[in-house]
């Protein structure tokens, strides 16, 4: 048993500690909003954050998080409200919206430990995450007026 | 928000004796029909365009499917603005049916979401289907009232007579439709551009909040009680087949359900994808070597594209002529040519292939979930692969994590597999593709090898165009049915070669129809994403040679087009092109179908590393009316982002009939840190909407190419401008 705390709630799964941690989440967990890109680091569609910082589930396996406080989209807010998500309606950001929820938990994790970021700042934290669409600049935006409002 | 909508005999008995309200039944030429239950049971015949429960509940129909490109939301407030309805009581109803009532007028019928085409196919069908009903409501409340039905007038979703009284909408179809007619489709008034409250205005997109809260459910999201997962080792080269399997280590991983023989690959079905993925990665499996495709080389197979190209003689196909281009430039005072290149270039999407499909026991029918581009090929894909009728064909159209052309077969192979393998366990399997199944078994943009040629008048006018596409057709092979009919025009190879917004006298484009080496698929901006960079790259060399301003020497050739030329002199002034001292500016003039883009290119190159930064791009854009104007400047600002990706960067290399590439480490797409400030100007036009989803990529690649010569004095004719060919350019 892998025991953690999953979006505030203490949980305990029977998984090989070694499954990847994006599959236990999506799977187990039954939380889908965290998305299957790449599964090599670099598209960032998978990003969650453990214990506060900007990870890629994709490499990490649930072993890894023993112990440890995991969050995901559906944990950032019960309803939108997370400043994050408010600027990424507000700014119409999403296109095709699968690399949305990853964007969103790498901006939300940017603004915690940085809630004032320069321009350059963001475009360096955010270029971690792939967009096909190439919603960049509105991310960019988005990001800007979260941190007005943090 | 979304309700599924099925078009077959039961679900539709049953939408029956659940509806209670107006509802409308929309012929080739409009609503022919109308239908009221009123409070009563009385039965209806449902339409599938809309209906109007007396709750005051606006169901529309959504025809096409969503992949980012927000038609979503943008095909129902079409119809919505000439109903005048209040867009807060619109639900919209994704169709999940090959149902060609609602067909793609742009593709005969055909259910396809593809060449931003479904605003401008839909527009007129939807803006009359809502008028009809409009006017249907204002008959019912003209009856009510006892008034002249000209007296009274609508505000959304409400009549209002001429003492001020009001009606709701969902209060007038409870009234029923006795004595009710329906104007012709033709005939029935439309709203003045002047009186729209929808159109034009910027209401957010439906799905926006569900995609930045995680709730937006994608094919490889679905979930169904009792499911099994799946993975597939496919073949490493097209053509070639399992000939031996020893599954038995592959077996005894815990959860693993069955392995599954499938034309091409070897399905692992398990309880987890977990299971799966590390199951499969203990098959072993000795395929055939006798495919054709093992002598596929991406590099010979361009420099028989460049051959073809440059032979005079080549077979082809005429796709664009006016006047005599070759007596032309035979005759001019001064000709000039040149080859550009272009290689195999990947979707890319985020979401990689992923179906869930659930086959009934008796093997007779089967519930699909999957993102596509094409109700159509997507339940003839299931019907082929079951043997199975179309009634049979329970279907459910998923949102897509991108697409740009990557779900558009005829045949499709995900779809196959989930059914092949869910068949062989009785259960529903979801089928997921990894980011190195989606690379290496990708349908590509077709390598292509371009010739032009153009003659010049002695004062530096253009005099001649000859523009030859050598490259595959791509239709020929993602719908050999489809290219049966339009056999040898193949749009999707060759749109842009035939520069329509410029008038040339003496024109001619040619499609030399080489052999295929790849997979192939249409790709953003299709054609026009190759042609078009070497038409504008052309253009700007025509220029060089003629001693002419790149900008003057294009603005010669729209005198008839002052659209476009508008757009042209837009660019020019947002950009400072005329003030550009030794700025890195390239400019291009291109577009997608009836879509015209005018962009500038500012960039840096990084000398040493052969590094291009595009720190700028300016576009103007000229796509007729525009629906939805803040979601046309995300569409337009992405297409941007696409080019610049494209350009700089994609490439699909082949060996032995193998690709090369894995993963986004080695087909890089543009990240975050490589995106310039973009700004867009977008042209008031009255005149039919042409379409968003393509218009800004195929202009960027020639802008850059034409920026880097402004700044080096040397040319790229070889896309993408990867580093290396850069140094070499340089070096040269």
């Amino acid at each position: 048993m892998t025991k953690f705390v999953l979006n505030g709630q203490p949980v305990e799964y029977a998984n090989s500690p070694d499954e990847m941690l994006l599959l236990v989440i999506r799977d187990t967990a039954d939380l889908k909003g965290t998305k299957y890109g790449c599964g090599a680091a670099m598209c960032g569609a998978c990003t969650v954050h453990v214990d506060g910082q900007a990870m890629f589930s994709c490499q990490m396996s649930l072993g890894d998080v023993e112990g440890a406080e995991v969050t995901t989209i559906e944990g950032l807010s019960d309803d939108g409200s997370h400043p994050v998500q408010k600027a990424w309606v507000a700014e119409q950001v999403p296109q095709c919206g699968y690399c949305q929820s990853g964007q969103i938990m790498r901006a939300a994790a940017l603004l915690s430990e940085n809630p004032d970021p320069s321009r350059e700042e963001i475009v360096d934290y955010m270029s971690a995450n792939l967009c096909r669409c190439g919603t960049y600049n509105r991310i960019f935006k988005a990001v800007e007026r979260a941190a007005k409002e943090v | 928000m979304t309700k599924a909508l099925d078009v077959h005999g039961i679900s539709r008995r049953g939408f029956v004796q659940m509806a209670s309200g107006l509802t409308f039944v929309l012929g080739v030429g409009g609503v022919t029909a109308v239908r009221a239950s009123a409070l009563n049971d009385a039965p209806l015949e449902v339409s599938h365009w809309l209906s109007i429960r007396p709750d005051g509940v606006i169901s529309i129909v959504f025809p096409a499917t969503e992949m980012g490109q927000g038609s979503y939301s943008t095909l129902p407030q079409i119809l919505a603005e000439e109903l005048d309805a209040n867009w807060d009581d619109v639900e919209i109803e994704q169709l999940n049916a090959d149902d060609r009532r609602f067909g793609n007028p742009l593709f005969g019928g055909v259910l396809y979401t593809a060449g931003s085409t479904a605003v401008q196919a839909f527009f007129e069908p939807m803006r009359r289907a809502g008028a009809q009903a409009r006017d249907v409501l204002l008959q019912v409340a003209a009856r009510e009232l006892g008034v002249a039905k000209e007296e009274l007038r609508t505000e959304p979703s409400v009549v209002i007579a001429p003492d001020g009284s009001r009606m709701s909408y969902g209060e007038l179809v409870a009234l029923g439709a006795d004595g009710v007619t329906v104007p012709d489709a033709e005939r029935v008034n439309l709203k003045d551009k002047s009186e729209f409250r929808i159109i034009g205005k910027d209401l957010p997109r439906r799905d926006v909040f569900a995609k930045s809260t995680g709730m937006a459910e994608y094919a490889i999201d679905v979930d169904l009680p009792n499911m099994a997962y799946a993975t597939v080792l496919r073949a490493p080269v097209e053509g070639e087949r399992p000939v031996s399997i020893n599954d038995a280590a592959a077996r005894a991983v815990p959860g693993v359900l069955d392995v599954v023989s499938l034309p091409d690959g070897v399905a692992i079905v398990a309880e987890s994808l977990w299971s799966a993925l590390g199951a499969r990665s203990e098959l072993e499996v000795e395929w055939s070597e006798d495919a054709p495709a093992r002598q596929f080389n991406s590099e010979d197979t361009l420099r028989q594209y460049a051959q073809a190209a440059d032979d005079p003689d080549a077979e082809h196909a005429v796709w664009a002529e006016k006047g005599d281009a070759r007596a032309a430039i035979a005759a001019a005072d001064r000709t000039y040519g040149q080859m550009y290149l272009s290689d195999y270039a990947y979707h890319a999407q985020i979401e990689p292939m992923a179906a869930v499909a659930s086959v009934d026991a008796d093997g007779q029918g089967a519930e699909v979930w999957a993102g596509t581009q094409t109700q159509s090929w997507t339940t003839r894909t299931v019907m082929d692969v079951l043997g199975i009728p179309e009634e049979n064909v329970r279907l459910n159209m998923m949102t897509m994590g991108g697409s740009f052309g990557r779900r558009t077969a005829f045949a499709q192979d995900y779809v196959r597999d989930a059914l092949l393998s869910s068949k062989a366990v009785g259960r529903p399997v979801k089928v997921i593709w990894t980011r190195e199944d989606d690379v290496k078994h990708g349908t590509f943009r077709p390598a292509a090898a371009q010739k032009l040629e153009a003659g010049l008048t002695a004062d530096g006018k253009l005099d001649g165009w000859h523009h030859k596409v050598a490259t595959p057709t791509v239709i020929g092979f993602f719908n050999p049915v489809r290219w049966a009919s339009v056999r040898p025009n193949d749009v999707i190879s060759m749109r842009g070669a035939e520069s329509k917004f410029y008038g040339i006298t003496d024109f001619r484009a040619d499609h030399i129809i080489t052999p295929r080496q790849a997979r192939l698929a249409p790709y953003r901006g299709i054609g026009a994403a190759y042609t078009s960079f070497a038409a504008e790259a052309f253009m700007d060399e025509l220029a060089e040679q003629a001693g002419r301003d790149p900008l003057d020497f294009r603005l010669d050739l729209v005198e008839d087009n002052p659209r476009g030329r508008h757009i042209l002199e837009k660019v020019a002034e947002m950009s400072g092109w005329r003030n550009r001292g030794d700025r890195a500016l390239g400019l291009s003039f291109a577009g997608y179908s009836s879509s015209m883009a005018a962009g500038v290119a500012e960039i840096e190159v990084d000398a040493d590393s052969g590094d291009i930064a595009v720190k700028h791009f300016w576009a103007a854009v000229d796509a007729g009316l525009i629906v939805s104007p803040d979601n046309t400047m995300n569409q337009i600002e992405g297409g941007i982002v696409f080019g610049i990706s494209m350009a700089l960067r994609e490439k699909i290399d082949i060996e032995n009939g193998e690709v090369l590439q894995n993963n986004y480490w080695d087909y890089e797409i543009a990240r975050a840190n490589q995106i310039p400030q973009i700004e867009i100007y977008v042209a008031d036009v009255d005149a039919p909407p042409v379409g968003i989803g393509e218009v800004g990529t195929p202009m960027v690649s020639a802008a850059i190419a034409n920026a880097f010569h402004a700044t080096t004095g040397r040319r790229l004719r070889h896309m993408p401008f990867t580093p290396d060919r850069v140094l070499g350019v340089m070096a040269s």
